[in-house]
C-alpha cells in the first residue's frame, strides 16, 4: 500500500472520531477512568514496595518520648529498655539528630521545615535492637506499659501493615481492572458499532468497488487507536497533578512522614515518562485492539 | 464476459427468484433486462456482483467462477466491473469529485493517476460544472451522472446497471442510456435492468425478458432511431 493511501486511512479514522464525537468522548472517558485506576494502584503499589524496601533496619524499635520528660527521665527509660528481656541493644537519639538525619536523608526538603518555622517538630528517642524478629509484637508491649512514652514504631510492624495494604490494593485493583476491562470493551463495541452506522453507505459502496477488509477496517482500528491515545494522555495529566498535590499534601504531615520515612515516596519527575508512555500504550492498544475486534464483528467483511 | 448456466435461487424464505436461466452475454455487448416487478431482475444482478450465491448452476463474469471464487478473492472480482443502482448510492458527505475519486483511493491508484483519472470521467458525464457540488446540491440525472462516472473511472470490463432510469424524469432517462451507448462503443460490456418498455424500443439491441424467474425472451431488436 502506498503512503498517500495510508495517510488517507489515518485521515478518514481521525475524521471518523469527528464525526461520532459524542461516542468517542464516551469511550475516551471510560478508558480515561480505567487507566487513571490501574495506573493509580499500580503507582501505589510501586510506592508500597519503595517503603517496605525502604525500611532497612527490621529488628529495630523507634520509641519517641514525651516533650514533657526532662533529661534524667530519658536517661532512666534508657535503662529500662535496656532490661527488657529480648532486647540486645538501645541507642539514644535527640531530636536534633533525627533532624539533621532527616535532612541528609532528603535534603530536598528543606523548604518544608524551613515553612515550620525551624522549629523541630521531632522528639528525642531510642532506638531499640531486638535480637529476635518474633519477639517484637511481645516487646512493644512492655514499652509501651513504660511511662512517658509517646510513640512505639516497630518497623517489623510496619512492614506487615504495608504487606497487608499490598495484599488487599493488589485484590482491589484486579477486581477493578476485570470490571472495567469488561465496561471499555462494551463502550469500545458500541462506539465502533455507531461510528460503521454512520458510515455504513460508505462501507456498502466500499464493498462494491472491491475495498479489500484490511482497508475497510483500518480507519476504525485508527479511530479507536486516536480515542485511547487521547485518554493515555489525559490519564498522564490527571495523574501528574493528582500525585503532586497528594505527595505535597503528605508530606507537610511531619508526623505521617516519620512513620512512612519521607525518602520512600516516589517522586512523580522519577517515574515521569514511564507513567506516560505506559498510558499512550495501554489506551491507544486497548482503544486499536477492541475496534478491530468489533470491525470484525459488526461489518461483515 | 457474463455466463448462466443452468442457474437458479432460491431464498432463504423458499422463493424461487431464479429458475434454471442460462445465459450468455459477450464482450462489448449491450443488453437490456426487462421484466415486470419482482420477476427476479435485481436476484440475477446481485448474483453477478457476488452478493449472493446461486443455489445451483454456475455463474461466470470477467472470468471468475462465482461459485468457486474464495472470499478473499471477492475484492478483485468486483474490481473489474462497475455499478449503477436505481437509488444511485453516491456519500452524501462527500462531492461529486471525492465521489468518484473514493473508488480510485479503494484500489490504491497514485494520487497523480486520481487528479488526472476524475476530471475525465467528471467532462465524460459532462458534469465539470458541478464537480465541488454535493449530492444533494443535484438532480436525478445529475446524480445517476455522476454514479456512472464512478462506474467508469476504474476502466471496467463490465458495467452493471439495476433500473438506472428509475428516480429521474422520462425525458432524462433517454441522456443516461445515451450515455451508457457511448461507454458501450468504447468496448465495455453493458448489462442494464429496466422496466421501462418506451426505452427498450426506443434503443433497440438485445432483449432479455425475465419471467417469473425464468428467461421468456432473448433475441436483437430494432430500435426506432435506427429504423
Ligand atoms: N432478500 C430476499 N429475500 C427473500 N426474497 C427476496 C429477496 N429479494 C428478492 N426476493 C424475492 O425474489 C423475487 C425476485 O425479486 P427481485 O429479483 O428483486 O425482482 P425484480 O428486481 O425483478 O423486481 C421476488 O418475489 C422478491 O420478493
Ligand atoms: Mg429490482
Amino acid at each position: 500500500m502506498k503512503l498517500s493511501g495510508v495517510k488517507y486511512l489515518v485521515d478518514q479514522g481521525v475524521e471518523n472520531v469527528w464525526k461520532n464525537k459524542m461516542m468517542a468522548f464516551a469511550t475516551f472517558c471510560v478508558l480515561l477512568i480505567s487507566l487513571l485506576l490501574v495506573g493509580a494502584s499500580v503507582i501505589f503499589y510501586f510506592n508500597i514496595n519503595s517503603m517496605i524496601g525502604g525500611i532497612s533496619d527490621k529488628n529495630e524499635i523507634a520509641v519517641f518520648i514525651n516533650d514533657k520528660a526532662d533529661k534524667a527521665r530519658i536517661t532512666e527509660i534508657g535503662q529500662d529498655l535496656a532490661k527488657i528481656k529480648g532486647v540486645s541493644e538501645v541507642t539514644f537519639e535527640s531530636k536534633e539528630d533525627a533532624f539533621n538525619k532527616m535532612l541528609v536523608q532528603m535534603p530536598e526538603y528543606e523548604k518544608i521545615f524551613e515553612s515550620l518555622g525551624n522549629d523541630n517538630p521531632l522528639v528525642d528517642g531510642y532506638r531499640v535492637k531486638v535480637s529476635n524478629i518474633d519477639e517484637v509484637p511481645q516487646i512493644i508491649s512492655e514499652i509501651r506499659g513504660l511511662n512517658d512514652i509517646y510513640y512505639v514504631k516497630a518497623s517489623q510492624e510496619f512492614v506487615n501493615v504495608l504487606k497487608e495494604l499490598r495484599r488487599v490494593v493488589t485484590m482491589v485493583a484486579c477486581a477493578i481492572i476485570a470490571a472495567l476491562a469488561v465496561v471499555s470493551m462494551i463502550m469500545i463495541s458500541n462506539t465502533t458499532k455507531a461510528s460503521i452506522f454512520t458510515r455504513r453507505e460508505e462501507i456498502q459502496i466500499m464493498k462494491y468497488v472491491g475495498a479489500t477488509n484490511s482497508f475497510i477496517r483500518t480507519p476504525f482500528f485508527v479511530e479507536g487507536m486516536v480515542t485511547g491515545f487521547f485518554s493515555g494522555i489525559g490519564a498522564f495529566i490527571i495523574t501528574w497533578a493528582a500525585y503532586n498535590s497528594l505527595f505535597e499534601l503528605l508530606t507537610k504531615q511531619v508526623n505521617v512522614m516519620n512513620v512512612i520515612g519521607l525518602g520512600n515516596i516516589i517522586q512523580f519527575s522519577s517515574i515521569r515518562v514511564y507513567v506516560l508512555l505506559s498510558y499512550i500504550i495501554a489506551g491507544s492498544f486497548i482503544g486499536a485492539l477492541g475496534s478491530v475486534i468489533f470491525t470484525r464483528k459488526h461489518i461483515n467483511v | 464476459m457474463v455466463e448462466l448456466k443452468n442457474v437458479s435461487v432460491t431464498y432463504s424464505s423458499g422463493v424461487d427468484a431464479l429458475n434454471n436461466v442460462s445465459l450468455k452475454i459477450n464482450d462489448g455487448d449491450f443488453a437490456f433486462v426487462v421484466g415486470s416487478s419482482g420477476a427476479g431482475k435485481s436476484t440475477m444482478i446481485k448474483l453477478l456482483l457476488k452478493e449472493i450465491n446461486a443455489t445451483s448452476g454456475v455463474v461466470t463474469v470477467n472470468g471468475y467462477n462465482l461459485n468457486k471464487m474464495k472470499r478473499r478473492q471477492i475484492p478483485e472480482f468486483r474490481r473489474t466491473l462497475g455499478f449503477v443502482f436505481q437509488d444511485f448510492r453516491l456519500i452524501p458527505s462527500m462531492t461529486v469529485y471525492e465521489n468518484i475519486a473514493f473508488v480510485l483511493r479503494v484500489i490504491d491508484a497514485p494520487k497523480k493517476y486520481i487528479r488526472k483519472r476524475v476530471p475525465y470521467v467528471i467532462s465524460l458525464v459532462g458534469l465539470q460544472a458541478k464537480s465541488n457540488s454535493y449530492p444533494d446540491e443535484l438532480s436525478g440525472g445529475e446524480k445517476q451522472r455522476v454514479a456512472i462516472a464512478r462506474a467508469l473511472v476504474n476502466d471496467p470490463k463490465l458495467i452493471i446497471a439495476d433500473e438506472p432510469t428509475g428516480n429521474i424524469d422520462p425525458e432524462l432517462s433517454y441522456e443516461i442510456v445515451e450515455l451508457l451507448k457511448g461507454i458501450n462503443d468504447c468496448g465495455t460490456t453493458i448489462l442494464m435492468v429496466t422496466h421501462e418498455h418506451d426505452l427498450v424500443r426506443h434503443f433497440g439491441g438485445r432483449i432479455i425478458n425475465i419471467t417469473d424467474g425464468e428467461i421468456v425472451f432473448d433475441e436483437v431488436i430494432g430500435g426506432i432511431n435506427e429504423a
